[in-house]
């Protein structure tokens, strides 16, 4: 299957059942996780991938992952980071990650749409302008990860 | 007396006008003040009874503006404003106090206690004691446009990345739209989905609107600061941009002060009627509401509670249309004690959230927060000013209270039917 826009990439992520869309969120997330130096995103995203993992370490995940989104607002009047500001959305799509799923919310589409922010802000910084390719290169890890 | 102090003196006197006067002459010293002030509610600390907070403006009153205080300085009675006492009263003008009206609310004699502390902003700001942080935020507004230092390529790239997420394209520079939107470094920065809610309610009630490439920044630091020629050059820039464009509506966004900096003070500021009519966006959502523009389906079935942004709801006087709102798409809402124009302050407003040595105090002043959502244990809280938003979460998450923080324009835009539904 060839993915070439954001409605088939939804369509598809959607379809996933909650196990395997939390396995690609992770894998969306593991591309921007450079952009974070939290480590309790780390942790959460770790937690996250695991095949075994139960409700309660979900949760701490969650909670560790909420307090590095929180921590990491960019705050009213202050001097704003492009670059910490990516950090504060790798928090966001590892949250997406670990959250229990809620039937009709894709925890994947909202990790890929978190990652591709964090993308944004890292291209805001480096002063690239707005082209921005995690698209598609999530559209490539999710083609590949079909197939298996 | 230093140059800088002598400015700030010279300010002063001349920000003293006749509400000004009045409003000392008036005060009873009743202390009620006090007990509306999270900030002396929550330390029991009376330095931070509001009205002691304008005391070196009050002597400097007495001194230049009463015929006793007058006789007083002549014969070396009465003691002088110095720098070093207006460096200690940064902490109360701008630490602990987040302009949220409570006191003027409360007073009995109608003194209209936040006014007169944004005038003594003023002194404070041209005398040089304004905080650090926020000084920046003023200076990156002079320089660059917006206080935290966002630039049109920055929001040029959250609008591509909503487009592709809502699958709605966003305007910009559109002559003759409609609503022109404005939006907050806050919401640029952190919360781009607000953008995207914008464009769905938009496209659903099928109103024209914009972005300005010149005016997209609504956050008014020369409110903040207490400066008023740079709160009349950021309401400029606003007005320039609305009239280019020919635009009806300016909709202030999720911001409080922004609200109050252009609906409240703008024309006075720029010195003459806007062409057009400003509002925020709970207002314009509460109209669409009104005429039946608003088609949602569904409700949120937890638990919800609003926090009123103190700008829309005390200073604003815009109370129901968001209540109205979310009866719309809630089953469960709950109100907290004192909702609605007596709400608590969440601590963070008038810039206070910018004073990084500041945050201590405002952690002990949520405490006030904290007491509310405890007495209506809701699942989650509701919003409509994205600082109140961080600054919420802040204080949640320091208290250890598992509590999500939502925008109300978001919520809404979620429970819109879909087009062709």
């Amino acid at each position: 299957m060839t993915i070439t826009d954001d409605k088939e990439f939804k369509r598809a992520l959607a379809s996933l059942p909650v196990e395997r869309q939390r396995q690609i969120a992770v894998a969306f997330c593991r591309r921007v996780l450079d952009l974070s130096h939290d480590a309790r995103v780390k942790s959460a995203l770790e937690s996250a991938g695991r095949a075994d993992i139960t409700e309660a370490e979900l949760q701490l995940a969650a909670h560790a992952a909420h307090a590095a989104r929180v921590d990491s607002f960019a705050q009213c009047g202050s001097d704003a980071s492009w670059t910490a500001q990516s950090g504060h959305f790798v928090a966001k799509a590892a949250q997406a990650c670990v959250r229990i799923a809620v039937p009709g919310e894709s925890i994947a589409w909202d990790a890929a749409m978190q990652a591709r922010l964090a993308r944004t802000c890292q291209t805001v910084a480096e002063g690239l302008g707005t082209e921005n390719t995690e698209a598609r290169e999530q559209y490539r890890i999710l083609e590949t990860f079909l197939q298996r | 007396m230093t140059a800088s102090l002598e400015k700030g003196v010279r300010v002063l006197k001349e920000v003293i006008d006749a509400p000004i006067a009045s409003y000392f002459n008036s005060c009873v010293h009743c202390g009620l003040c006090a007990e509306a002030c999270l900030f002396y509610t929550e330390t029991g600390n009376p330095k931070y009874t509001p009205i002691h907070k304008l005391e070196p403006m009050r002597r400097l009153y007495e001194q230049e503006y009463t015929l006793l205080g007058r006789l007083k300085k002549t014969v070396g009675l009465s003691k002088p404003v110095t720098d070093a006492e207006l460096g200690e009263w940064q902490e109360l003008v701008y630490n602990s106090c987040t302009l949220c009206g409570r006191c003027s609310a409360v007073c009995p004699v109608g003194n209209d206690v936040v006014y007169m502390v944004r005038k003594f902003r003023e002194g404070m700001s041209a005398s040089g004691n304004a905080p650090e942080g926020i000084k920046g935020a003023a200076n990156r507004t002079i320089t660059i446009g917006s206080p935290m230092g966002v630039k049109l390529p920055a929001v040029k790239a959250q609008m591509k990345h909503v487009e592709k997420d809502f699958g709605i394209p966003i305007p910009m520079d559109v002559e003759g739209a409609e609503y022109m939107v404005m939006l907050s470094s806050m919401e640029i920065m952190n919360f781009p989905e607000y953008l995207g809610a914008i464009a769905k309610i938009m496209q659903h009630v099928g109103k024209t609107w914009t972005l300005c490439s010149t005016a997209f920044e609504a956050t008014n630091a020369g409110m903040q600061i207490g400066n008023s020629d740079l709160a009349r050059v950021i309401v400029s820039r606003i007005v320039e941009g609305a009239e280019k464009l020919k635009v009806k509506t300016v909709i202030s966004p999720e911001c409080g002060h922004a609200y109050t900096a252009l609906r409240w003070e703008g024309a006075n500021l720029v010195g003459r009627p806007f062409t057009f009519k400003v509002q925020h966006i709970v207002e314009v959502l509460g109209e669409f509401q009104e005429l039946g523009l608003l088609k949602t389906e569904g409700f949120e079935k937890d638990r919800l509670t609003f926090h009123d942004p103190c700008q829309l709801a005390r200073r604003g006087g815009v109370i129901q249309p968001q209540r109205n709102l979310l009866n719309m798409v809630a089953k469960n809402f709950v109100e907290m004690p004192d909702a609605g124009y007596m709400n608590w302050c969440c601590g963070g407003g008038g810039g206070a959230s910018a004073i990084e040595e500041g945050e201590a105090l405002r952690l002990e002043a949520f405490k006030v927060k904290k007491s509310q959502f405890e007495t209506v244990k809701p699942d989650r809280v509701v919003t409509a000013c994205a600082n109140c938003r961080i600054v919420l979460e802040e204080g949640l998450e320091h208290y250890q209270m598992d509590l999500p923080v939502v925008g109300l324009t978001e919520m809404v835009a979620d429970h819109l039917v879909a087009k062709g539904a």
